[in-house]
C-alpha cells in the first residue's frame, strides 16, 4: 500500500513533465492557429482581403470590425519577400508574424513616415547577401530579419465610416506580397 | 492442479513472484495514468482559464502587452495557437479587455451598462463588444463598435457609451441578451504598447445601471 502511494506521488511528478511537454507542443501541432487559418483565404505569396466582420461571420477571432484587413502567407525558401502597398492617408499598420504566430515586426503609418509600405523580409543569410550586394531598388525599403522561413503578414487600414470601406479595400487590393526585389 | 500445488512449502515462492511483478506492473500503470491525467488536465485548465503572466491590469481592464511577442511566455504562445487570435504588434497598439464591471460583477447581456471616462493617450481607439465565444454581438447591419473619432463627448472631454440590448440615447452600443460578454478597448499607436508610460493612466469605468 505504501509503495502504491509512492507510485502515485511519482505519477504526479511525471504529470508536471507531461504538462510542460503539452504546453510546448501545442503551437507545433495546433490546427486552429492563425497561420493555418490565414491559409484558407487563398494562395500563398499574395495579399487577400478579409471579408468585412459582421456578427456571426468573423474571418479571424477578435479582429477589430472598424478595420479592413489583408493577409498574406509567405515563404522565404525561394528568396527574400518584398511587400509593397500604397495606402490611404489614415491610420494603417502592418504586423509580420512567424509560423508560430510570434510577432517579429510591426509598423504603423506614422513610423513608415509616408503612405507607402515597402518592406523586405529575409532570413539572416539572405539579409547578409542583401548587405553585401546593395541594390539601388531597395534603398528606401525596410529590411527585417526572420529566423523562421514561413510566416504571414496582416495589413490593416482604419475605416472611419462604412462609406470609406471601398477606398480602403481598393488600396489593399493593390498591395503586393511578392513584389520584385 | 490444485492438489499438486498446495502441498510442499517450496512451491510458494513461484506463486509470490508473479504476484509481486503484477503489483509492480499495476503500480507503474497507475503512475502513468496519474501522470497523463494530471498533466493533460492541468495543461488544458491553464490554457482555458486565460493568460496568467505579464498582464497589465487597470481596474476592470486587462491587457497582455507581451502577447505574441517573441519573448512571450510559452503559455501565451500555446494559447494563441489554440485560439487562432492575431495579437496587435507593439507599433500597432494595445488591446484591453474587460469581463466585469467596476464592482467586479461579470458583464451580463441582461443589464444596461454605461462606459464613462477617458482613455490613455492614443492616436485612435475603438470599443467593441464580444460574446463569451468571441463573436461580435448585435444583428447584421447593426453597430458593433465605437471609435474615438465619431463619438459624442461631454464638454469636459469625457465620453459616455451605453451598452444595452434596447435602444439608448447618445452613444449606444447594442449588445444581445447573453449571460456573459466582454468589451475590448483597442488603443492604436499608443506609447503604452511600447512600454512608455506617460503620466497617470486613466481608463474608462464600466458602471452597471439596471438589470431585467
Amino acid at each position: 500500500m505504501n509503495r502504491t502511494i509512492l507510485f502515485i506521488i511519482g505519477g504526479i511528478l511525471l504529470g508536471g513533465i507531461v504538462h510542460i511537454a503539452i504546453i510546448f507542443l501545442v503551437p507545433t501541432y495546433s490546427t486552429r492557429d492563425a497561420w493555418t487559418a490565414v491559409g484558407r483565404f487563398g494562395d500563398d505569396n499574395q495579399f487577400h482581403i478579409l471579408p468585412r466582420a459582421e456578427p456571426g461571420t468573423e474571418a479571424l477571432p477578435y479582429l477589430d470590425p472598424t478595420m479592413t484587413y489583408a493577409v498574406c502567407r509567405y515563404s522565404l525558401n525561394k528568396g527574400p519577400v518584398r511587400m509593397r502597398a500604397s495606402l490611404p492617408d489614415t491610420f494603417w499598420s502592418l504586423a509580420v508574424f512567424d509560423r508560430r504566430g510570434r510577432n517579429i515586426y510591426s509598423l504603423n503609418d506614422r513610423s513608415a513616415e509616408d503612405s507607402t509600405l515597402d518592406l523586405v523580409v529575409a532570413t539572416p543569410v539572405q539579409q547578409a547577401e542583401l548587405k553585401q550586394v546593395p541594390r539601388e531598388s531597395l534603398e528606401s525599403a525596410i529590411i527585417i530579419e526572420s529566423a523562421a522561413t514561413n510566416g504571414f503578414a496582416l495589413l490593416r487600414v482604419f475605416v472611419p465610416d462604412p462609406t470609406l470601406a471601398e477606398p480602403a479595400a481598393t488600396a489593399l487590393r493593390g498591395a503586393q506580397c511578392a513584389a520584385p526585389l | 492442479m490444485r492438489g499438486r500445488l498446495l502441498p510442499g512449502g517450496d512451491s510458494r515462492p513461484q506463486f509470490r513472484l508473479p504476484e509481486r511483478s503484477l503489483r509492480l506492473l499495476f503500480n507503474i500503470a497507475l503512475a502513468l495514468v496519474v501522470a497523463i491525467a494530471m498533466g493533460a488536465a492541468s495543461a488544458w485548465y491553464s490554457l482555458d482559464r486565460g493568460r496568467l503572466f505579464n498582464s497589465l491590469s487597470l481596474g476592470e481592464w486587462t491587457a497582455w502587452p507581451e502577447s505574441g511577442s517573441p519573448d512571450a511566455d510559452p503559455y501565451s504562445g500555446a494559447m494563441l495557437a489554440r485560439s487562432g487570435e492575431v495579437p496587435l504588434g507593439a507599433a500597432e497598439g494595445l488591446a484591453f479587455s474587460a469581463d466585469t464591471d467596476s464592482s467586479r460583477s461579470p458583464l451580463s447581456g441582461r443589464c444596461n451598462y454605461v462606459i464613462v471616462g477617458q482613455t490613455p493617450l492614443a492616436r485612435l481607439w475603438t470599443l467593441t463588444a464580444y460574446d463569451s465565444s468571441g463573436h461580435l454581438m448585435g444583428e447584421a447591419g447593426q453597430r458593433t463598435s465605437f471609435q474615438s473619432r465619431e463619438i459624442l463627448r461631454r464638454p469636459d472631454g469625457r465620453f459616455e457609451i451605453r451598452a444595452a440590448a434596447q435602444v439608448q440615447p447618445g452613444n449606444w452600443l447594442p449588445i444581445t441578451r447573453v449571460d456573459r460578454f466582454r468589451v475590448v478597448l483597442r488603443l492604436y499607436d499608443t506609447p503604452l504598447a511600447t512600454g512608455n508610460q506617460l503620466g497617470e493612466l486613466v481608463m474608462p469605468q464600466i458602471l452597471r445601471e439596471s438589470c431585467r
